[in-house]
C-alpha cells in the first residue's frame, strides 16, 4: 500500500530481522497502542458522516426516539426524506454543475497559460517575482475583502442586455447569475491555479524547452506541442481542486444569485436554508441533502484521492 | 536566403528553410523591441499567456480591493450608486464604536488563534501515526483528508446535528458519562469552542497532508541516527523531527489562519441565515451581514478592509518569508 | 555559408547587488565547416559562450555574426541552429520519429513526405531506424544520445553546437561516440561548437581548440599548437596529462636561477626572452628523461618520491637532490624501466623542450622547439 514504506526506528527492522519474543511482545504492544489510535481517529472523522447517514433514512420518530448514530430499525426507516431532499434539490445539482464545469476548465486553462507565461519564458527574475507574488497573495485574499465592489460592477455590467437572444429562447433570465458565478470563479480560482502549474512546471526540463526553441518553434507552439501534452498530471491535480473548491462555495453564490428560490439558485445555497423552518429543524431532511450537495465531490474525491491530496498539500 | 525575422511573428511554421537573419531588418526602434530590452527577450511574446490571467487577476482582486477602499470611505447605504465626491474615514470610527464590531474582532481573533493552533497539533499527530509505517496507510489518510473535500454547507449540516441539545451524538456521548447536556450552539460562551472543534474536524487533513510531506521529506538517518543516539521515539520526535518541521508548519498555519479568516461558510449554514449563533458572530459574518442583510455597504467595506488588513499580516511576512527562501 | 564570427563577445551577469562578468571580449572566427572544441575548467564560461551563439542568452556587447549576418537579437528559433544538450533534452512524449521530425515541422514548410524521408535517412545515418516509433523513456542512455544527435542533423541546420554531448556515457561509449561524431562531423561539413570540459576530447576531435578560462579566450589554435605552443602558462598546464612542471626561476646573465637548480641557456633562447628576468619554466613530464650521465649542463640529480606503475609508462614524482621533502614534480618513463622509491637517479631537462612563460603576465615568451 504505502509507495515509499521506510524502515524507520527500531520497529520494523527489528521484525525484519526475527529479533527475539521479548523484543517482538513488547513491539506488539506498542503497534496495537498505534492502530487503536488510528482506528480511534478514523471513529473520529467518520462518526458525523454515519450520524448524519443514518439519521437521513429516518422517520421523524425515529429521529428523535433512537441514538443519532443508531441505524434506523424497520419501523423507523424510510426514504421520504431523501426523495424531498432530491426535489429540493434536484435543480441545484444542475445549475451547479452548469457554473462550476465550465469555471473548472477556464480556469485550469488560463492557470496552464499564465504559469507557463510566468515559468518558461524568457524575461527578467526581478520583474517575474513581483508578478508572481501578485498571483500567489490573490489566493489568500478573504472574499469578504472584494464582495461590495463585486455587486457592484456586475450590477453596473448591462450582462441582461447583452443575453437577451438567451432570454429569447425561453432560458430564465435569471440565469445571468450562472455566467456571473463563471466569471467570479475563474478570477478567484485563476492564483491558485497559476502558483500549482508553477510549482510543476518549475520542475520541467529547461533544456528540453530550449531545444525546441532551438528547434524553431515559438513560445505558443512550445506551449502546444510541449508543455500541454506534458501536462496532464497537474491538469489532473488541478480540475480535481478547482471542481472542489467551486462547488463547494457558498459566499459567491449567495451573493450573486442571492435567493435559493432563483430559478438558477446552486445546490449549495439551496442546501444552507433546506430544513430549517419556523416549526424546528428537519434534521433527516438536512442530512439527506448534505449527502446530496456532497456526493459529485465525494465522488470526485474518492476516485482522485491523490490527485486531491496534492492539490491541497501545495 | 532570408528568413521573416519579426519578433512579432509567432507562426513559426511558415517560415522558408535555411538562411538566417539580415542585421539589416533589425535595426530601428520598435515598442516591441524596447519592452524586450527592458524585460527580457521574451517579455512581449510571453505576454499573450500571461496578461490575459493576470489582467482578470489585476482587476477582479486587485481592482476590487483599491475599489472596496474606495467605498469603505463614502457613506452608501441602502439601493443606488455610492457618492465617491465625500471621503472620510467615517465607517471605521462607527465600527471602533460599534461593540457589535469589537466583538466580531475578537471572536475572529480567538477563532484564528484557537482553530490553528488546535488543527495544527491534531494534523501533526495524525501524521506522526500515519508516517509510523503503518498498514493501509492510503485507506487511514484517504479518511482523514475526506471532510476536506466537503464543502462547509455540508459539513454545517452535520456538525449543527453532532451537537444538536436532544439527540446529538455529542450529547448522548457526554451524558453517558454522566455529565449534564451542552447548549454548544445556544450557549454564547461555548459556541465558539463548538464551531472550531467542527472547522478542526474539517481541516485536520489538510494539516497532516501537509505535515506528512515533510516528514517524509526528513531523511531516514536522522530516525536512526536518534535511535543510534537512544532517543526514545517520544523524544526523537520532539528533539530531532518536529524541529525540521518548520517550514510545513508555517505554510500550514498560514492556509489554516486564512480558511480560519473565512469561516463565513459554515456559520451561515450553521443556522440557514445571515445572522450566526450569539457568540459566534465573527468579523466575515458581520461584513456580509452589513452588506447583503442591513445594506450598509460602506460599513460593510470598511469591516472587509479590516479583513483584508488582518489576512495581509498574516500573508505579508509568509510571502516576504518564501520570497526570502528564493520560493518566489 | 556557415562561418561563425564572435566579436569582442561579453556576457555580465547581474549578481545581487554587483555583476559577473561571465564571458569577457571573446573573439573567435570559425570557418565553414569547422569544428572547433571550446574546453575550459567549470565556470569559465564555456557554455555561457555556446548558449549566446544559440541565443539562449541575451549579448552584453560585442556581436556573434553567422554567414556575416549580426544574429544577437535574432530568437533562438530563428537562427538554423541545432544544438545536442547534456541531458539530450528529447520530448519524452513524443516517439523517436516525433522528437526527429519536430524541428522540421516548425522551421521549414517541408510536406510530411519529404520531413518522412529526411527523418529516416537521418535515423539511418544514426543507426537507429529500428527505435523509430519507441519513446525515449525506453531507450538507453547511447540510443537517447544518438536521437539527440540525430534530431540535430535532420535539420540540416547552418551550425551544430554540442553541451558536453557525451558526458552522461559510461567511457567505454563515450570513446565509441567521440570518434562517431567526429566521422559525422566530417561527412556533413558542419560548423560545430563543441564544449566540453574533458581534455581528451578537446584533443582528438576538433580542428581546432579554443581554450576559455575565468570567461577570457586564452588560445584558438589546433590541438597540437595548443599542447606544443601554448600561448600563456594557463593553456600550457590546461593541456596535457599529466600537466606541465612549472618552476619558478629568475635569470641571471645566461643562466635561469630556480630554489634548488640553476639552468643555463643557449643564445637562441636568451633572444626569446629578451629583457623578462622574472620568468616560469615549463617542461612536459614526457619531455624529462632518465639518463646514466649526470655530467651535462641541463642534467640533475634527483630523488624519486613516488612511483606509479601505468603499465606502458610510469609516471615518476621526482624531487630535486636539495629541494625539500613533498616539493616535486612529475616525469613519465617507459613502463620497463626500474625505478624505485628512494632511488638516486638522474635525469635532463632537454632545452629544446622547455617553455618559458613570462613570471608576472603568464604570456609564453619562448616555446619549444619542434622537429620536422
Amino acid at each position: 500500500m504505502s509507495n515509499d514504506a521506510r524502515t524507520d526506528g527500531g520497529t520494523a527492522s527489528a521484525t525484519d530481522t526475527g529479533a527475539s519474543a521479548g523484543a517482538l511482545a513488547r513491539i506488539d504492544g506498542y503497534r496495537i497502542l498505534l492502530y487503536l489510535g488510528l482506528v480511534g481517529m478514523l471513529a473520529f472523522f467518520l462518526i458525523p458522516i454515519e450520524s448524519g447517514l443514518v439519521t437521513s433514512f429516518k422517520t421523524p420518530g425515529g429521529v428523535s426516539g433512537s441514538l443519532p448514530f443508531a441505524p434506523p430499525t424497520s419501523s423507523t426507516f424510510t426514504l421520504e426524506k431523501w426523495q424531498s431532499a432530491f426535489d429540493a434539490l434536484g435543480r441545484g445539482l444542475i445549475n451547479s454543475a452548469l457554473y462550476a464545469i465550465p469555471a473548472t476548465v477556464i480556469s485550469a486553462l488560463l492557470g496552464s497559460f499564465a504559469a507557463y507565461g510566468i515559468t518558461q519564458s524568457n524575461w527578467k527574475q526581478k520583474y517575474k517575482a513581483p508578478l508572481l507574488a501578485l498571483f500567489v497573495a490573490g489566493i489568500f485574499i478573504p472574499y469578504q475583502a472584494v464582495l461590495v465592489p463585486l455587486s457592484q460592477f456586475w450590477s453596473m455590467v448591462p450582462l441582461q442586455e447583452w443575453l437577451g437572444f438567451l432570454w429569447a429562447l425561453g432560458i430564465n433570465n435569471d440565469y445571468v447569475g450562472v455566467i456571473e458565478l463563471i466569471v467570479t470563479h475563474v478570477a478567484y480560482g485563476l492564483p491558485i491555479c497559476t502558483v500549482l502549474f508553477r510549482s510543476y512546471y518549475k520542475n520541467m526540463s529547461e533544456e528540453m524547452i530550449e531545444a525546441a526553441r532551438l528547434d524553431g518553434a515559438s513560445i505558443r507552439r512550445i506551449y502546444r506541442r510541449i508543455v500541454l501534452p506534458l501536462s496532464g498530471p497537474m491538469f489532473a491535480v488541478v480540475l480535481i481542486y478547482q471542481f472542489t473548491q467551486i462547488w463547494n462555495d457558498l459566499l459567491f453564490t449567495l451573493v450573486l444569485v442571492q435567493t435559493e428560490s432563483s430559478a438558477a439558485a446552486p445546490i449549495v445555497l439551496i442546501l444552507a436554508g433546506l430544513g430549517t423552518s419556523l416549526e424546528g429543524q428537519d434534521f433527516a431532511l438536512r442530512m439527506a441533502g448534505a449527502f446530496i450537495a456532497a456526493l459529485p465531490t465525494l465522488a470526485v474525491y474518492i476516485a482522485f484521492g491523490e490527485e486531491f491530496a496534492e492539490g491541497v498539500a501545495t | 536566403m532570408t528568413r521573416n525575422t519579426d519578433t512579432g511573428d509567432d507562426s513559426g511554421d511558415a517560415l522558408p528553410d535555411g538562411g538566417v537573419a539580415e542585421s539589416g531588418q533589425r535595426s530601428g526602434f520598435s515598442p516591441v523591441s524596447a519592452l524586450n530590452e527592458r524585460f527580457g527577450s521574451d517579455f512581449v511574446e510571453s505576454s499573450q499567456f500571461w496578461l490575459p490571467p493576470f489582467l482578470l487577476v489585476g482587476l477582479f482582486v486587485y481592482g476590487a480591493i483599491i475599489w472596496n477602499l474606495l467605498i469603505s470611505l463614502t457613506d452608501f447605504t441602502g439601493f443606488g450608486t455610492p457618492d465617491y465626491g465625500d471621503l472620510d474615514l467615517e465607517m471605521y470610527s462607527r465600527a471602533l464604536a460599534d461593540s457589535g464590531f469589537v466583538d466580531a474582532a475578537i471572536n475572529t481573533f480567538i477563532l484564528l488563534v484557537g482553530f490553528t493552533l488546535v488543527t495544527l497539533a491534531l494534523g501533526l499527530g495524525l501524521a506522526i501515526l500515519i508516517d509510523r509505517n503503518i498498514r493501509f496507510e492510503n485507506t487511514f489518510r484517504t479518511i482523514y483528508l475526506l471532510p476536506m473535500s466537503l464543502s462547509f454547507v455540508v459539513t454545517a449540516q452535520f456538525w449543527a446535528w453532532m451537537f444538536n441539545f436532544n439527540n446529538g451524538v455529542i450529547n448522548i456521548v457526554i451524558t453517558s458519562l454522566g455529565f449534564g447536556r451542552v447548549d454548544w450552539i445556544g450557549n454564547p460562551d461555548i459556541v465558539l469552542w463548538a464551531v472550531m472543534f467542527a472547522l478542526m474536524w474539517q481541516f485536520a487533513g489538510y494539516a497532516m497532508v501537509v505535515f506528512l510531506a515533510g516528514l517524509r521529506a526528513i531523511p531516514d538517518e536522522h530516525y536512526e541516527a536518534a535511535k543510534v543516539d537512544g532517543a526514545s521515539t517520544v523524544r526523537m520526535y520532539w528533539r530531532v523531527i518536529i524541529p525540521q518541521l518548520k517550514g510545513s508548519t508555517i505554510s500550514a498555519s498560514v492556509v489554516l489562519m486564512v480558511f480560519a479568516l473565512k469561516a463565513f461558510d459554515f456559520l451561515y449554514s450553521l443556522v440557514g441565515g445571515y445572522r450566526p449563533p450569539n457568540g459566534a458572530d465573527i468579523l466575515a459574518t458581520k461584513m456580509v451581514r452589513e452588506a447583503y442583510a442591513n445594506l450598509n455597504w460602506a460599513y460593510a467595506s470598511a469591516v472587509a478592509i479590516t479583513l483584508f488588513l488582518m489576512t495581509l499580516g498574516i500573508v505579508g511576512p509568509y510571502l516576504y518569508y518564501q520570497y526570502n527562501r528564493g520560493n518566489l | 555559408m556557415g562561418t561563425l564570427e564572435l566579436d569582442g563577445v561579453t556576457k555580465v551577469f547581474p549578481d545581487g547587488d554587483g555583476e559577473v562578468v561571465a564571458v569577457d571580449d571573446v573573439n573567435i572566427e570559425m570557418r565553414d565547416g569547422e569544428f572547433l572544441v571550446v574546453v575550459g575548467p567549470s565556470g569559465c564560461g564555456k557554455s555561457t559562450t555556446l548558449r549566446m551563439v544559440a541565443g539562449l542568452e541575451t549579448v552584453t556587447s560585442g556581436e556573434i555574426r553567422l554567414a556575416s549576418n549580426v544574429i544577437n537579437d535574432v530568437k533562438p528559433q530563428h537562427r538554423d541552429i541545432a544544438m545536442v544538450f547534456q541531458s539530450y533534452a528529447l520530448y519524452p512524449h513524443m516517439t523517436v520519429k516525433g522528437n526527429m521530425a519536430f524541428g522540421l515541422e516548425e522551421s521549414t514548410d517541408l510536406s510530411d513526405e519529404e520531413i518522412e524521408t529526411r527523418v529516416t535517412d537521418a535515423a539511418a545515418t544514426m543507426g537507429i531506424a529500428e527505435l523509430l516509433d519507441r519513446k525515449p523513456s525506453d531507450l538507453s542512455g547511447g540510443q537517447q544520445q544518438r536521437v539527440a544527435l540525430g534530431r540535430a542533423i535532420v535539420r540540416d541546420p547552418e551550425v551544430f553546437l554540442m553541451d558536453e554531448p557525451l558526458s552522461n556515457l559510461d567511457a567505454k561509449l563515450r570513446s565509441e561516440m567521440r570518434t562517431e561524431l567526429q566521422r559525422l562531423q566530417s561527412e556533413l561539413d558542419v560548423t560545430t561548437m563543441y564544449v566540453t570540459h574533458d581534455q581528451t576530447e578537446a584533443m582528438t576531435m576538433g580542428d581546432r581548440i579554443a581554450i576559455l578560462n575565468a570567461g577570457e579566450l586564452q588560445q584558438v589554435a589546433t590541438p597540437l599548437e595548443c599542447y606544443h605552443e601554448p600561448a600563456n602558462r594557463f593553456v600550457a598546464g590546461f593541456i596535457g596529462d599529466p600537466s606541465m612542471n612549472f618552476f619558478d626561476v629568475e635569470r641571471d646573465g645566461d643562466t635561469l636561477i630556480g630554489d634548488t637548480f640553476d639552468y643555463p641557456l643557449s643564445q637562441s633562447t636568451l633572444d626569446d626572452i629578451g629583457d623578462v628576468t622574472d620568468l616560469t619554466l615549463g617542461i612536459r613530464p614526457e619531455d624529462i628523461t632518465v639518463t646514466e650521465d649526470a655530467s651535462g649542463d641541463h642534467t640533475f640529480s634527483t630523488v624519486v618520491e613516488v612511483v606509479e606503475p601505468m603499465g606502458d609508462e610510469n609516471t615518476v614524482y621526482l624531487r630535486f637532490e636539495d629541494a625539500p621533502e613533498g616539493e616535486t614534480f612529475i616525469a613519465t618513463v617507459g613502463g620497463l624501466q626500474r625505478i624505485s622509491v628512494g632511488d638516486e637517479i638522474s635525469i635532463e631537462i632537454p632545452e629544446k623542450a622547455i617553455h618559458l612563460f613570462d613570471g608576472s603576465t603568464g604570456e609564453a615568451v619562448h616555446n619549444r622547439d619542434i622537429e620536422e
